[in-house]
């Protein structure tokens, strides 16, 4: 089952594009990352899929064919938006008790025991929690709902590295416990590395990387060589050129068994460097399927 | 891939079905319980204070009219005693503002604040679904406001009774026309009807403007707007008016217009008929240079047999319960109008 | 409790389930967990370090593959054999191979840091092939035989 299917979506506001013509597939069982720099309709594209935006071209559909705001929509997906809202004047309590009277499955138990051993007093305020403890009470309602999918928008934007770090280990745990799919925005890229199996590059309001995280690492390589020969290097599609003087770096889309030319060397490249390189060349793609044309094109484009 | 899913839950139905309309009725009373009981409190306060000077009225009323003989001085006291309780309730003005502050501090945050605040995001994304969330919210609220206003719109029935009785004009005492604005809208079931109209005018702008401050103040204007109009013009044409031509109009009746016309039918301003009555012998004018007066008897039949006519149109007392379920019939459909498009505008636009 | 407690190294370029690999192995290697011994669960590796799940599951299949642990559905991940010991003949002629390929190697002009360089990539290159990561060098024929 597919969790998130997108088909040609966009969204326009006006005469801006916030989404052009978006396809995307992403598999259930997953912890996905969405990143891309701000304004690349990283935060468009949850909203549509919770259901709070209506698509303006194309089609959309949730855990495997339900539109999105509908009730079998609704019930599956739980969502926890940017800056974690919470209803400021209502106690930790009375979150619980609204959340489990506006849904089909809450865990009582569950709730309360996480608040408990996360150390937040359940008669509090919302609005008094510290961040951190907002957004852990945020992602405990969402979880105690046992969504099948987890849609988080920039979750830990505005928490120290502490909360962050309880944060995630608490969304990954509930993958692995309960198979949930997360499906989570961000842009910092550093730490998703060790969190995603599955990302989505966004820019500018087009999906341009979308894969498992261990296929397109294993599908890239870095050939650090010399200067003089990159122009001549015609045997990958090269995503990104790095030049320096005497010394080019290419990223190159490959398998392990590609052979490396003389006088060249070949590294493997770590999720943030790809993501840049991507970032740096808007017109190249890596999307599920056979090599893009896209890519050559880039390639040839640099001849 | 990942450890087996345990997931508690067993295998849901393509097609759920909706959830039970009566779990909104915590969350309702939970989200605005603070609006709720300041309504409940503000209302005790004013009851309370109409209870207290309402009493001393019908304790002056009553003891009026067991006055014997009724022309003695200790009547006449008594009866300027009535005539001067109530102070600023008697022309019942300050009143008027109840059914707009409901609106406006009940209605509009109820949106407002959700958008403002970034809640909806929580809000429209849980099972409930968001349009059956705000149907059941307003509705719950509609029920609540339009439920406290008709309360104490009994207390002030029963306040401003004294003044409609019809023997009041011959006593002296102060007798108010039934269904003059000020009044109308307070008693019967008007002033519940303008509470339930102001609570999804409140709401709607709430919807639109996304601002609770900004929702407040345009929830008052458009309120203020439509109870003037209503009052003072479109509340005199539920039935055609009653036309007088005679000097004396029957007490305590609601004046829609009067003027002086000609013959043909053309209305005469003041300054032409004064300067009729120039020509008039001189007790017919009036006296002390204090401008003529057009109701004394002399001046009037001086004008009358000059060829013009005071045409006074009306709307008896009689008429209270008729213009009360007309008046309530239309705010009514007003309001069930602006709710439903409040529903529809969440269930369809981009938040 | 569990034995062993995991750690991260985010900067050290190797991929996040080889350094778990690597700290299991390198934990039999002293001694601290011995075969019977069992691993945590995914799920308090993942609640520790909050990393994927995915990637501690892989480590665990990479282990299971070099035959060094095993997991009883419905109990656990178990140590199941050391890693293979060199025995102390052997290891001295791979000693003495040593000293001679590094008294070539400095006659040949090559300073202790530059020794140092070559070997770890090689180290690197060698390992990595086969676990499919690593940085590899070019050369026409692909030769990397003859190190010592």
């Amino acid at each position: 089952m597919n969790v998130i299917e997108a088909s040609n979506l966009s969204k326009r506001y006006g005469s801006t594009h916030a989404l052009r013509e978006c396809t995307l597939a992403i598999p259930a069982g997953h912890v996905t990352a969405l990143v891309g720099p701000n304004g690349a309709g990283k935060s468009t594209l949850l909203n549509l899929v919770v259901g709070l935006l209506a698509p303006s071209e194309g089609s959309l559909s949730v855990l495997g064919s339900c539109r999105p705001g509908s009730l079998a929509a609704l019930d599956g997906i739980a969502f926890v938006a940017q800056d974690t809202p919470l209803y400021k004047n209502v106690s930790a309590a009375d979150m619980l008790h609204l959340t489990r009277n506006l849904n089909r499955h809450f865990d009582w138990t569950y709730a309360e025991a996480r608040l408990g051993e996360l150390g937040i007093p359940l008669k509090r305020k919302a609005g008094k929690l510290s961040g951190g403890q907002q957004a852990q009470l945020a992602l405990t309602l969402a979880l105690a709902r046992h969504p099948k999918l987890l849609v988080l928008d920039e979750p830990v934007a505005m928490l120290d590295p502490i909360a962050r770090h309880d944060f995630m280990a608490t969304v990954l745990v509930a993958a692995a416990e309960d198979g949930v799919s997360v499906v989570l925005s961000s842009h910092v890229l550093a730490e998703l590395e060790r969190s995603a199996d599955y990302i989505i590059l966004m820019s500018q309001g087009k999906v341009q990387v979308a894969g498992e995280v261990d296929d397109l690492l294993a599908g890239h390589r870095i050939l650090s060589g010399p200067a003089a020969d990159a122009a001549a290097y015609t045997e990958l599609p090269v995503v990104h050129a790095r030049q320096g003087e005497v010394q080019t770096h290419l990223l190159v889309r490959t398998s392990m068994d590609d052979r490396v030319p003389r006088g060249w060397e070949s590294h493997p490249v770590g999720l943030e460097e790809l993501v840049l390189a991507y970032l740096r060349e808007p017109d190249a793609s890596a999307l599920p399927g056979p090599l893009r044309s896209s890519v050559i094109d880039a390639s040839e484009a640099r001849r | 891939m990942m450890a087996p899913a345990v997931s508690p839950r067993s295998k849901e139905v393509a097609s759920l079905r909706p959830l039970p309309w009566r779990r909104m009725a915590w969350v309702t009373w939970r989200q605005h319980r603070a609006a709720l009981i300041g309504l409940v409190v503000a209302l005790a306060a004013i009851a309370a204070y109409t209870w207290t000077v309402g009493l001393q009225l019908h304790h002056a009323y009553a003891a009026q009219l067991a006055c014997r003989p009724a022309g003695s001085d200790a009547c006449l006291q008594l009866t300027s005693g009535f005539n001067s309780v109530g102070g600023f309730l008697t022309n019942g003005w300050i009143l008027q503002l109840v059914p707009a502050l409901i609106g406006a501090f009940v209605g509009a945050p109820v949106l407002a604040r959700e958008l403002e605040t970034g809640t909806y995001r929580y809000a429209w994304t849980q099972g409930f679904g968001r349009w059956r969330w705000t149907l059941a919210k307003l509705a719950g609220l509609a029920v609540a406001v339009t439920a406290a206003a008709g309360a104490i719109s009994v207390l002030f029935s029963w306040y401003y009774q004294p003044y409609f009785s019809a023997g009041n004009e011959a006593r002296n005492l102060s007798e108010l026309a039934s269904l003059a604005p000020s009044l109308f809208d307070l008693r019967g079931v008007a002033l519940a009807a303008w509470t339930l109209a102001a609570f999804s005018i409140g709401v709607l702008a709430g919807m639109l403007i996304r601002k609770v401050v900004p929702a407040i103040v345009a929830t008052l204007f458009v309120y203020s707007g439509l109870a003037i109009a209503t009052g003072s013009w479109l509340r005199a044409h539920y039935l055609a008016p009653l036309v007088t031509r005679s000097l004396n109009v029957p007490n305590a009746v609601w004046i829609v217009s009067q003027n002086w016309m000609t013959k043909a039918g053309q209305t005469v301003s003041q300054s032409v008929l004064y300067q009729v009555l120039q020509g008039a012998p001189a007790q017919v004018a009036g006296k002390d240079g204090g401008g003529p007066n057009l109701h004394a008897l002399a001046a009037w039949q001086y004008l009358v047999e000059h060829g013009y006519t005071q045409v006074t149109s009306y709307q008896p007392a009689s008429r209270f319960w008729a213009f009360q379920w007309i008046e309530a019939g239309w705010l009514f459909g007003l309001s069930v109008l602006l709710i439903v498009v409040t529903v529809w505008l969440v269930r369809r636009r981009a938040a | 409790m569990s034995l062993i407690e995991f750690r991260l190294d985010p900067a050290s370029g190797v991929p996040t389930y080889l350094q778990l690999v690597h700290q299991v192995e390198h934990a039999l290697r002293l001694g601290y967990i011995k075969p019977g011994d069992q691993l945590p669960k995914v799920r308090d590796v993942v609640a520790s370090l909050a990393i994927n799940p995915n990637t501690v599951s892989k480590a665990y299949r990479e282990l299971e593959t070099k035959g060094l642990i095993v997991g009883r559905p419905g109990q656990g991940t178990f140590i199941l054999a050391t890693l293979s010991q060199v025995a102390l003949p052997e290891l001295a002629g791979f000693r003495r191979s040593l000293r001679n390929w590094l008294a070539k190697v400095d006659a040949g002009g090559l300073d202790e840091s530059g020794i140092a360089a070559l070997v770890a990539s090689e180290l690197r290159d060698f390992y990595g092939r086969r676990d499919g990561s690593s940085t590899r060098v070019g050369s026409a024929d692909e030769d990397v035989e003859g190190a010592a």
